[in-house]
């Protein structure tokens, strides 16, 4: 589905990726774990096209995106939800969710379906978007990529800050995205919550791929890993 | 009694003005981020295009509010697509220096046309004179000013809140990044958002053009309150900008009235105030890191 | 952006502004004053670009070099020198920019004498160096009487208008008119601040009385509270001693709020018939002021005035005829001495008296260079009254010279 090949970032003199791999199969749910600093979110912007100073390709579907405006990315199927949440103070809840353009008519859901879901939701659906709690947030920045029909989501931290309660909603939600056959890229500094939802695991360190697990080798060296991270 | 009733009405008729024009500003910064510096030339240029066409063409103040927005629509979508569309992925200093050498430009350009001593306008007839209510006589030209540009902020209110294009301004100027990345073409939007930017600031000119001297100057002290009014607002805050402006335009008054010497200093120390209190502005949004 | 990071650029960019405004060098040119040379340079120093260009400006420089045709064109060969240039610069109405072009004019273009400087405060700093530099200075633009009073020199002539002059005219006329209860609103700067004291002065000479001095920012676009505070008291008369644009703000706002409804008449403390063209006579609605020259008045003027238009495609405003006579006098003083010699020149001046297109019963008068001439009280025509583009005055009494201007032994000049 996704092809990272090559991937070079830089932040003016800084190289903050050096040649990064990175393949999504279809259906796959696979997380970026790594110390802070160690590119992951650069990483996940660059697929977004959101950090324009790259060398390297990304090719969703077989077609080489690389040079695509992000708005054009959203179009082809990439849903973003990025570390803050990103909800619109300006906009209502409703209005927050119909922001985006639906992409994917057929496996977009419906403003009632996104309602039954997230029954919150429905209760502001015109409070503005910043009035609901940080976990509220988190449902609505998930439900709005969802809405649009997306075929792959690229999350950043979904479970950053949220209260365990939250954090093991979060993780049904994306248990329930993956079981509807949605691709999943996501960025998770919390190993236990990774190992629960994800089925491949890429380690990042100071900008290169340290290794790429799947879930068993990733929960077997678990502790191994928490000390290599310093979480 | 009587006077603080007229001082009311002049500063919000005064504040109209302002708040129009600081509604353009916002939009335009909003979307684009650009502090477009020439929105004084462009509410200098709406008076003068209306003066012109009134001379040329006899076209009269109702047309004009219709017809002058419109060609300065155009205006801002040539100078949006010419040059402002380049400079746009640099630093937002160079866009504030485009539009400020844009504004001497303009400036002398209409200098060297029209002269400096100021263009003559007809005003409708049905706007002269007074509403007299009692002993109070209101002049009908002010209370026109402050009802049309109340109608205009609450039409483009609407068009903001109810409105898909609203929406997608509201967002981008909100979280111009994120929006891209949701699927939707702000830069589609930056365009047309430009001209109607300098619309707004045309607009105020066709309306102050029967009231004010029509000159090439008549936008440089404008410019300099309108940046207070849009710090005041919050800069970006659409609410925030007219709100502002109506506050500025009341703090012009009754500072004239009771402290003339002081009148526009205060619009200032209201402005270190709120910068001092909220660096925001009155309805602006404290930055993200 | 940040905010601050806004209110940080909009800092520099005022600075930006302030530092634009000190560019624009005039044109150089190296030179020799010694009239053996057969060269004299006459220089206008006034506003090219701002706000008073209209009615005075480049079109003030047309009427110098027509002085000089004139002038050729009489004397021929007997002209005792054959080559007069006229150069200008433009002093954008600050003082210190008057200050260091006239400094340039001087010494860098060899100018032997400068005309016109309007503004106040830029017309006092020029005295000063023509005072330094023992060469001429014809002012014509400004109106403060401290260039025939207590900043008065032996190089330095007024020749046109002043406060006093104004005031004298426009509030002692209206005051005996009737109209003796007065608000002034005027501009908070040296012209505004004299003005009201001129006006206060005569109009209580004439038995009136003056009640608020409203002091107004400069420039200013919204005059509407002013007025109404002015209107509350409920007086006669608002004298107005804005001037321009301001003044065109003004006189909109006072036709805005229905006063002469409401018996309360306008009077302008200064104005020019550029600002009645740019605003139209319906606007002044008959509004009385004071007219130093007006292009109509004889056959003499409409003869002038014609070839001015020629020129210039416009009508001239009293500025314009007091710089061709300045310069047509200086010439002919020039012509009479044989030299360019700046005191031979002050000595053939003072005391002369003159007829010319610009000066009726014209004399400068010797105490305090004061040039004092014939001005009227005019009236702004209603739109009907109208026959040609800018017949927009009539003239309803003339002030003969020797009381238009403040008497001689009250000047508190001396040329010591």
């Amino acid at each position: 589905m996704l092809e990272v090949r090559g991937l070079d970032a830089f932040y003016g003199d800084a190289q903050a990726l050096h040649g990064v791999d990175v393949t999504v199969a279809p259906g796959e749910v696979v997380t970026l774990v790594g110390r802070n600093g160690a590119g992951k979110t650069t990483l996940l912007r660059s697929v977004m096209g959101l950090h324009s100073d790259v060398r390297g390709t990304v090719t969703l579907d077989g077609e080489d995106i690389t040079g695509l405006h992000p708005h054009q990315r959203a179009r082809r199927g990439l849903g973003w939800v990025q570390d803050d949440r990103g909800i619109y103070a300006s906009l209502s809840v409703e209005e927050n969710l119909t922001l985006p353009p639906v992409t994917d008519p057929g496996s977009a859901w419906s403003l009632s379906q996104v309602y039954d879901a997230f029954p919150v939701l429905a209760d502001r659906r015109r409070a503005p978007g910043t009035t609901l709690s940080g976990g509220e947030q988190q449902m609505l920045a998930v439900a709005r990529v969802l809405r649009t029909g997306a075929r792959m989501l690229l999350l950043d931290e979904p479970s950053e800050g949220l209260a365990p309660v939250i954090v093991q909603r979060i993780r049904d939600i994306l248990l329930e995205v993956k079981a509807r056959g949605t691709t999943v890229l996501l960025v998770e500094q919390n190993v236990k919550f990774a190992a629960t939802v994800a089925d491949r695991h890429y380690v990042l360190a100071e900008g290169s791929v340290a290794a790429d697990l799947d879930n068993a080798e990733f929960t077997a060296r678990q502790s191994e890993l928490l000390e290599y991270l310093g979480i | 009694m009587n006077e603080i009733l007229q001082y009311t009405l002049q500063g919000l008729a005064a504040g109209s003005f302002y708040a129009l024009a600081a509604l353009g500003l916002a939009i335009i910064f909003g979307v684009l981020g650009v502090v477009n510096f020439a929105h004084g030339a462009c509410y200098m240029l709406g008076a003068v295009v209306a003066a012109v066409l009134q001379d040329l063409l006899g076209l009269n103040f109702w047309l004009a509010l219709l017809v002058v927005p419109v060609v300065m629509f155009v205006f801002g979508v040539v100078i949006e697509r010419l040059l402002v569309s380049r400079l746009i992925a640099l630093d937002p200093l160079y866009n504030f220096l485009l539009t400020f050498g844009l504004t001497l430009l303009l400036v002398d350009l209409v200098k060297r046309q029209y002269g400096v001593s100021g263009l003559p306008y007809t005003r409708p007839d049905l706007l002269t004179g007074q509403i007299t209510l009692g002993a109070l006589r209101l002049p009908t030209y002010q209370v026109f000013v402050l009802a049309f540009s109340l109608l205009v902020c609450a039409a483009v209110w609407l068009l903001m809140t109810r409105t898909r294009i609203g929406m997608i301004v509201r967002a981008s100027t909100e979280k111009s990044e994120l929006t891209r990345a949701l699927g939707v073409d702000v830069n589609r939007w930056v365009t047309p958002v430009f001209g109607f930017g300098i619309a707004l600031a045309g607009l105020a000119g066709v309306l102050a053009a029967p009231f004010r001297a029509i000159t090439a100057d008549m936008g440089s002290s404008f410019i300099i309150i309108l940046f207070a009014v849009v710090v005041i607002g919050g800069l970006g805050s659409i609410v925030g900008a007219v709100v502002a402006g109506f506050i500025v335009g009341l703090v012009e008054a009754f500072g004239q009235a009771y402290a003339p010497a002081l009148s526009q200093i205060a619009i200032f120390v209201l402005m270190a105030l709120v910068i001092l209190v909220r660096p925001a502005g009155l309805f602006g949004r404290e930055e993200n890191a | 952006m940040s905010t601050k990071r806004i209110v940080a650029t909009a800092v520099v960019t005022a600075g930006v502004l302030a530092l634009s405004a000190c560019g624009n060098a005039g044109p150089g040119g190296a030179g020799s004053d010694e009239f053996t040379d057969g060269k004299l340079v006459l220089a206008v120093l006034n506003d090219q670009s701002g706000v008073y260009k209209d009615l005075s400006g480049p079109n003030s420089v047309k009427a110098v070099e027509m002085a000089v045709a004139d002038f050729q064109e009489r004397h021929g060969d007997d002209a005792v020198v054959e080559d007069v240039e006229v150069t200008f610069a433009d002093h954008q109405n600050k003082p210190d920019v008057a200050n260091t072009k006239a400094q340039e004019l001087y010494d860098r273009e060899s100018a032997d004498i400068i005309l016109d400087v309007p503004t106040s405060s830029a017309a006092l700093a020029v005295a000063t160096q023509a005072a330094e530099k023992e060469k001429l200075y014809f002012n014509i633009g400004a109106a403060t009487t401290e260039l025939t009073n207590a900043q008065c020199n032996k190089y330095t002539f007024h020749w046109a208008y002043d406060t006093y002059q104004l005031a004298n005219a426009t509030g002692t006329a209206v005051t005996e008119g009737g109209a003796t209860d007065w608000q002034i609103i005027y501009p908070d700067y040296a012209f505004g601040q004299d003005m009201d004291k001129s006006f206060t002065a005569a109009i209580e000479a004439a038995g009136g009385t003056v009640g608020d001095h409203i002091a107004t920012p400069f420039p200013n676009d919204n005059f509407s509270t002013f007025l109404t505070r002015a209107a509350s008291a409920e007086p006669d008369v608002i004298g107005t001693m804005q001037a321009g644009g301001d003044l065109i703000n003004l006189v909109k706002q006072y036709n805005e709020g229905g006063y002469v409804d409401q018996g309360i008449e306008l009077a302008v403390g200064l104005m020019f018939i550029t600002d009645i063209h740019s605003l139209g006579v319906e606007a002044f609605n008959g509004v009385n002021f004071a007219e130093a020259w007006y292009w109509n008045f004889d056959d003499e003027n409409r003869a002038w005035a014609d070839r001015f238009m020629e020129e210039t495609g416009t009508r001239p405003s009293f500025a314009h005829a007091a710089n061709y006579s300045a310069a047509t006098q200086y010439l002919e003083a020039v012509q009479a001495e044989g030299t360019d010699d700046a005191d031979t020149i002050v000595g053939h001046l003072e005391g002369k008296e003159i007829d010319d297109v610009f000066l009726k019963n014209g004399k400068i008068r010797a105490e305090d260079h004061r040039v004092i001439h014939d001005v009227y009280l005019a009236r702004v025509k209603t739109a009907d009254e109208v026959t040609e583009e800018w017949d927009y005055e009539e003239i309803l009494a003339t002030i003969p010279a020797e009381e238009a201007f403040k008497p001689v032994e009250d000047s508190t000049c001396s040329f010591g």
